[in-house]
């Protein structure tokens, strides 16, 4: 709205100010200082109000005794025993447990995997749009619909996968296997497509060298490709690893938590306590500690991070 | 994989081609899988020994989903809350992100911190909150119950996006349109925007998947049947004991196949947007 013409609305601030070029600078940035508050207010109000708010009012509700009654919700006062009640239940320490297992387990094959997978399409001469066209497939498809699918293929009685393993997801550990399988199927690909696209930014010639060097294959690949590719590899694990511990919709759909309660991840410990229990206060407690897990996470890999790349830009 | 050296291309060629044979099939066995049960009778879904190739082929199914099962309306809910809140969005992060990029305005830094954080956040921390809000609103069993809180968690990841591409644009069309006189938005609008298409394109295609994909937030806030968005209705297909999966199939393909294309005609945009953050470090 604010044109630069319209700048010098403030005379006040004139005699605070020396030199006239000077003046007429500072003028139009701070209008378009204002500006840029302007266009980006909108953006960040919608933001504040639907996340960081609603974060702020989950750890006041955790601290809450919540009463939940058939005409809504009201607060009782201050208590530290959602956390206590959450804390101290072997339900927690499961979820705890489920979630950070399959989080390790799933990250690192699918990255191991998806560096494969990279691997061969940088090598391919042709064709390589096709592959990239096929691999963004199951990244576009709804994490429920794969669910369902592969609850299909496991079924007991008519899976396709029924006459090799019996019943897989009525034991815990191997209905933890399927949920990891159908997560790597589903994001094996994404993890590629990054991986390429690391692997397509090293310099030809380093591999040339390794190559003259008479350095093999595999050498060159620990010695030379790994190395290069490690900032993108930090990506692709930390991305991976904050969606990995948000685990809701494949669980939910594919085992619902089961056998039993074996598969049950926190974010879907969060949800039953809260709209299958009415528990909000325990429930905003699991969430709150979840959030905070997460958020200790992203701050220990922005540190790591920050140190390895501090560490290589030296030496390249 | 063994050997990099361009004199045995040919034994390199053929390996490569059954790597990349092997990678195609493991995607698109379990997606031919989804495709063909969907055609399959009732009884060709529960048969064993599986139906490699639906016999007979059958559109029971699709006539059943949006027949006996209400899937036309979770189709029409989907695509408002996804078309409002991408529009949302793109209007929202252009603006912002303009300004985060080119002009003047102090703590930029820690506003884009900021923003990296929430778009990383767990979904189920602002469940419950979100959740009561909505329910003392009113809001609960809408449309805006989806849109604005699709619109907040889609944001920065677009703002994130359209600043790397405002970064790469030349300043000079800017500063001379500003000269003549023109407006700060109409500047914006008619010379600064026209060369971040393929950006507003990958925030665009991103935002509009995750909508259409989302199933948390949906799950909790619009549980109504007449209100729910393709994932839950999908999820919440038949009952506890028998699950309908021939409909299932048939709803998922229908809602997959629109998506998938969207996809493949912005594949270049989607690969842009998925390796920004491994470019830019």
């Amino acid at each position: 709205m604010a044109s630069t013409q319209v700048a010098p609305v403030n005379p006040a601030s004139l005699p605070g100010t020396q030199v006239p070029p000077r003046v007429g600078r500072d003028r139009m940035t701070r209008s378009l200082a204002r500006m840029g508050w302007g266009f980006a207010s909108p953006a960040l109000v919608v933001i504040g109000a639907f996340t960081i708010f609603p974060i702020l009012f989950s750890i006041f509700v955790s601290f809450e005794n919540v009463n939940v009654t058939g005409a809504g919700f009201s607060f009782q006062g201050l208590t530290a025993n959602n956390y206590s009640i959450v804390l101290g239940a072997s339900l927690w320490h499961h979820a705890l447990w489920f979630t950070t297992v399959y989080t390790v387990v799933t990250v690192v094959v699918e990255v191991a995997l998806g560096t494969i997978f990279a691997l061969v399409l940088e090598r391919m001469t042709q064709g390589r749009g096709l592959m990239m066209a096929i691999l963004l497939i199951p990244w576009s498809l709804i994490t429920v619909v794969s669910a369902e699918l592969w609850s299909y293929i496991y079924n007991a009685s008519y899976g396709v996968l029924s006459g090799v393993f019996h019943n897989i997801l009525g034991q815990p550990f191997s209905a933890t296997v399927a949920l990891m399988f159908a997560d790597v199927w589903k994001t094996t690909p994404f993890v590629t497509i990054i991986v390429l696209a690391g692997l397509v930014m090293i310099p030809s010639e380093l591999f040339e060298a390794s190559e003259v060097d008479g350095a093999n294959g595999w050498k060159t690949f620990w010695r030379v490709t790994l190395p290069l590719l490690r900032p993108t590899l930090g990506i692709a694990v930390l991305f991976r690893v904050l969606q990995a511990f948000g685990l809701f919709d494949l669980p939910y759909v594919l085992t619902t938590g089961g056998p039993g309660t074996s598969t049950q991840s926190l974010a879907m410990l969060g949800y039953n306590t809260m709209f299958t229990n009415l528990d909000f206060g325990p429930g905003a407690a699991v969430a709150t500690t979840t959030a905070v897990i997460v958020l200790v996470m992203c701050l220990v890999f922005l540190r790591a991070f920050k140190a390895q790349v501090g560490k290589e830009t030296p030496n390249a | 994989m063994r050997n990099r050296t361009r004199s045995g291309w040919r034994a390199v060629f053929t390996w490569v081609n059954l790597g990349a044979l092997l990678i195609a099939l493991f995607v698109l066995v379990p997606m031919y899988w989804l495709i063909a049960s969907a055609f399959k009778t009732t009884a060709g879904v529960g048969a064993y020994p599986p139906q490699f190739f639906p016999s007979p082929v059958s559109t029971a199914n699709f006539q059943a989903a949006f027949g006996e099962y209400t899937f036309g309306r979770y189709v029409l809910n989907s695509v408002v809350v996804a078309v409002c809140a991408t529009t949302l969005v793109l209007v929202l992060g252009t603006l912002a992100g303009y300004a985060l990029a080119r002009l003047p305005v102090r703590g930029k830094y820690p506003v884009m911190v900021s923003l990296l954080m929430i778009s990383v956040f767990p979904q189920i921390a602002v469940i419950a909150p979100l959740y009561l809000i909505m329910r003392d609103l009113g809001w609960l069993n809408s449309y805006q119950a989806l849109i604005f809180p699709y619109t907040a968690f889609n944001l920065p990841f677009a703002i994130w996006i359209l600043r790397n591409y405002f970064l790469g644009i030349s300043m000079s069309m800017e500063e001379s349109a500003r000269v003549d006189g023109a407006g700060a938005l109409r500047t914006l609008w008619s010379v600064v925007v026209p060369q971040v298409t393929p950006g507003i394109f990958t925030a665009g295609v991103f935002t509009f998947t995750a909508c259409w994909t989302e199933f948390l937030m949906a799950l909790s806030f619009n549980q109504q049947n007449n209100m729910r968005t393709i994932p839950v209705g999908i999820a919440t297909f038949g009952s506890q004991y028998t699950v309908p999966y021939g409909t299932l199939f048939a709803a998922s393909v229908v809602a997959v196949v629109p998506i998938a294309i969207l996809v493949l005609v912005f594949r270049k945009a989607v690969v842009s947007g998925l390796t920004s953050g491994a470019v830019k470090g």
